[in-house]
């Protein structure tokens, strides 16, 4: 007797097979792709550099903030690129996972690593809720759904003070140990946060070049097609909006015991909007492109917090005016993003 | 009673901004199928550039007409520089592509006009009336009466006109309306102009009660967009009856239960309401699915 899951797997493999035998020569190989472990140690080599390189601590901070970033617009860009669903309210599951942890931890006394499995599961939850609620809505409607929750979390963030102390913020958050080895920001933050970011990249690539991941781009490219072959649409899709929930819920966690204090400015719709252009610029549904954004506009607020010590003319508003400007440009000019720009060239894999 | 009546006529005051930013993201999305969340940059636009003209010097209904003009230059400007070299994108991309406008638009008037809120003179004097219990202020009442203005406006010039027909043409169906010899592009630019002038005049409306500040946009443009939303996407009579319940549920849930968390209930009544109707009250006028 075959079990469900022992046909899915020889279907997987014949077809992966035949695909394999059809396409492996020609090189641009969509259906099957495997994870460049070169590309993944230059990256590991990269992040174990640069604590090196850059010591004030200014930077470090920044380039924390760049893997929490990281981890978020990882989320979205598998639910953009390969869920093909929009969310403009992404900075509310951050949200709901950073204040989970910080309430658990300073207001009950919870070890940090326990309150991470709620800073998960909450998130995971709220998604599961969205998505069951919201399967019937599609297209700008569910952007407007997402947007919705985005808002609400935020007022409820800065309404319900007994909990989360409002506008004012959250502070008195203690910092985590590992193995005994208290884990504050700098470089051993550094090192624990770009850790992280390295298997979520991991796991990220197994699922994009697993099974589910060639499901989703499937779902992505016609979501009609892939429902008449048999695929239960509705299921991957909520699979992979719990998952990017989860990733936010997680970057929340290591957001907030990085920081003594959290406030709901953080957590608002322009953080959102953040992320979107974080995945927009690196190329929506590229896991490397989704990090390279994140970089990048970390980078950007970096240049123009240094540009506005020189020039007083630069403010906070000039930031803003160059992520629009960014947006603008890469749908324009660029309308799949860095990452394609590069694949193009070298005709990589993911 | 008294509260009711009062929260009522505030209630209608919002509702018909909303409703007039609604019909502007309306007359977009019918010809472009483009949902434009800079919409309410317009809106902030006609208020801030009424204060400078104002404080230039200018006379106020002279500075009302000018600060329309270039509103709708503003407008006719993105749609050229910027929306019409963006065509094929997929809609995702342009949801992405307006949104980074309106940062963009944003952030100037940042920079143009700081972050202080400025301070508009009413239409007329700003006595309030007196109705049962209620103050109604006059510039309340002409805000409902520019959007009824509008409205009607809008429907004369669309079912009574030949630019109108052209404009329906090209939103039913572009390739048989070139083919009539209308130029889709030229309606494109006209969606946008006209939709600027919807903004501008919201804002100018909007702006003696508001204290407009650089930021007044993003609210508005989203409850604008919620709007057509709820209403369902495409309609323009939706596009009204969604402004006016968000207005209302605006004005009552911050009037009887709390101002701190009016968006929080506002936005929850929304996906109850998207629960029930998915596509919007009053359905969805030949978008297909979502309008995606």
């Amino acid at each position: 007797m075959l079990g469900k899951g022992d046909y899915d797997r020889m279907k997987e493999q014949t077809s992966s097979r035949l695909f394999l035998s059809r396409f492996r020569k020609k090189g641009n190989l969509k259906g099957v792709q495997q994870t460049n472990w070169i590309r993944f140690c230059g990256f590991l080599a990269l992040v174990l550099l640069l604590p090196i390189l850059v010591n004030e601590s200014f930077y470090l901070t920044k380039a924390t903030f760049a893997g929490i970033y990281s981890i978020i617009a990882i989320g979205l860009a598998l639910l953009m690129g390969y869920a093909g669903q929009i969310s403009l309210g992404q900075a509310a599951f951050y949200g709901v996972g950073s204040y989970a942890t910080a309430i658990l931890t300073t207001t009950y006394g919870w070890s940090p690593w326990l309150s991470l499995l709620i800073s998960i599961l909450l998130p995971a939850l709220l998604a599961f809720i969205m998505g069951y609620t919201m399967s019937r809505l599609s297209g700008y409607y569910l952007a407007m759904a997402t947007l919705a929750f985005g808002i609400i979390v935020h007022v409820l963030l800065l309404e319900w003070r007994e909990v989360t102390k409002g506008a004012s913020g959250f502070y008195g958050i203690p910092s985590m140990s590992l193995f005994g080895y208290t884990l504050s920001q700098g470089v051993s933050y550094y090192y624990f946060v770009w850790g992280i970011v390295s298997l979520v990249v991991m796991l990220s690539l197994n699922i994009v070049h697993s099974h589910v991941g060639r499901v989703l781009r499937s779902i992505h490219d016609s979501e009609i097609a892939s429902s008449s072959v048999g695929v239960e649409t509705g299921k991957y899709k909520m699979q992979i909006f719990i998952l990017s929930a989860m990733l936010a819920g997680l970057a929340g966690w290591l957001f907030a015991h990085m920081s003594y204090s959290i406030s709901p400015s953080s957590f608002s719709l322009d953080a959102s909007i953040i992320f979107l252009t974080m995945v927009v610029l690196g190329g929506s549904g590229s896991i490397w492109g989704a990090v390279g954004g994140a970089i990048f506009i970390t980078f950007i607020s970096v240049v123009v917090h240094n540009l506005g010590e020189q020039f007083t003319f630069i403010t906070s508003d000039f930031e803003q005016v160059i992520y629009g400007l960014i947006l603008v440009c890469v749908i324009i000019f660029i309308p799949h993003g860095l990452s394609a720009l590069l694949y193009r060239r070298s005709k990589g894999s993911y | 009673m008294e509260n009711f009546l009062q929260f009522f006529v505030t209630g209608a005051t919002i509702g018909s901004i909303y409703a007039i930013v609604a019909l502007g993201f309306v007359t977009i999305y019918s010809v472009t199928k483009v949902i434009n969340l800079a919409q309410g940059e317009f809106v902030m636009l006609g208020g801030m550039i009424m204060f400078t003209l104002v404080s230039r010097g200018l006379p106020y209904w002279v500075a009302f007409f000018f600060t329309i003009a270039i509103v709708m230059v503003i407008g006719w400007g993105m749609e050229v520089t910027i929306l019409s070299k963006a065509k094929g994108a997929d809609p995702l991309s342009l949801i992405i592509l307006t949104i980074g406008i309106s940062i963009f638009i944003r952030g100037m008037a940042g920079i143009i006009w700081g972050k202080n809120p400025v301070r508009i003179e009413p239409f007329t004097a700003n006595e309030s009336i007196n109705v049962g219990g209620a103050a109604i202020t006059p510039q309340s009442i002409w805000i409902i009466i520019i959007m009824l203005a509008v409205v009607l406006a809008l429907y004369l010039l669309m079912n009574k006109t030949l630019v109108g027909k052209a404009f329906q043409a090209c939103s039913v169906n572009p390739i048989a309306a070139r083919l009539m010899g209308i130029n889709p592009r030229k309606m494109s630019s006209f969606s946008f102009v006209l939709s600027a002038i919807l903004g501008a005049l919201a804002g100018l409306a909007v702006a003696p009660i508001m204290f407009p500040a650089y930021d007044m946009g993003i609210m508005l443009g989203i409850k604008g967009f919620s709007a057509i939303i709820l209403g369902g996407l495409g309609s323009a009579p939706g596009a009204v009856l969604g402004g006016l319940v968000i207005g209302f549920l605006e004005s009552f849930s911050s009037g009887y239960i709390s101002s701190g968390l009016k968006d929080a209930i506002v936005f929850t009544c929304i996906l109850v309401i998207l629960l029930i109707r998915p596509s919007g009250i009053l359905g969805e006028k030949s978008v297909g699915k979502g309008g995606l």
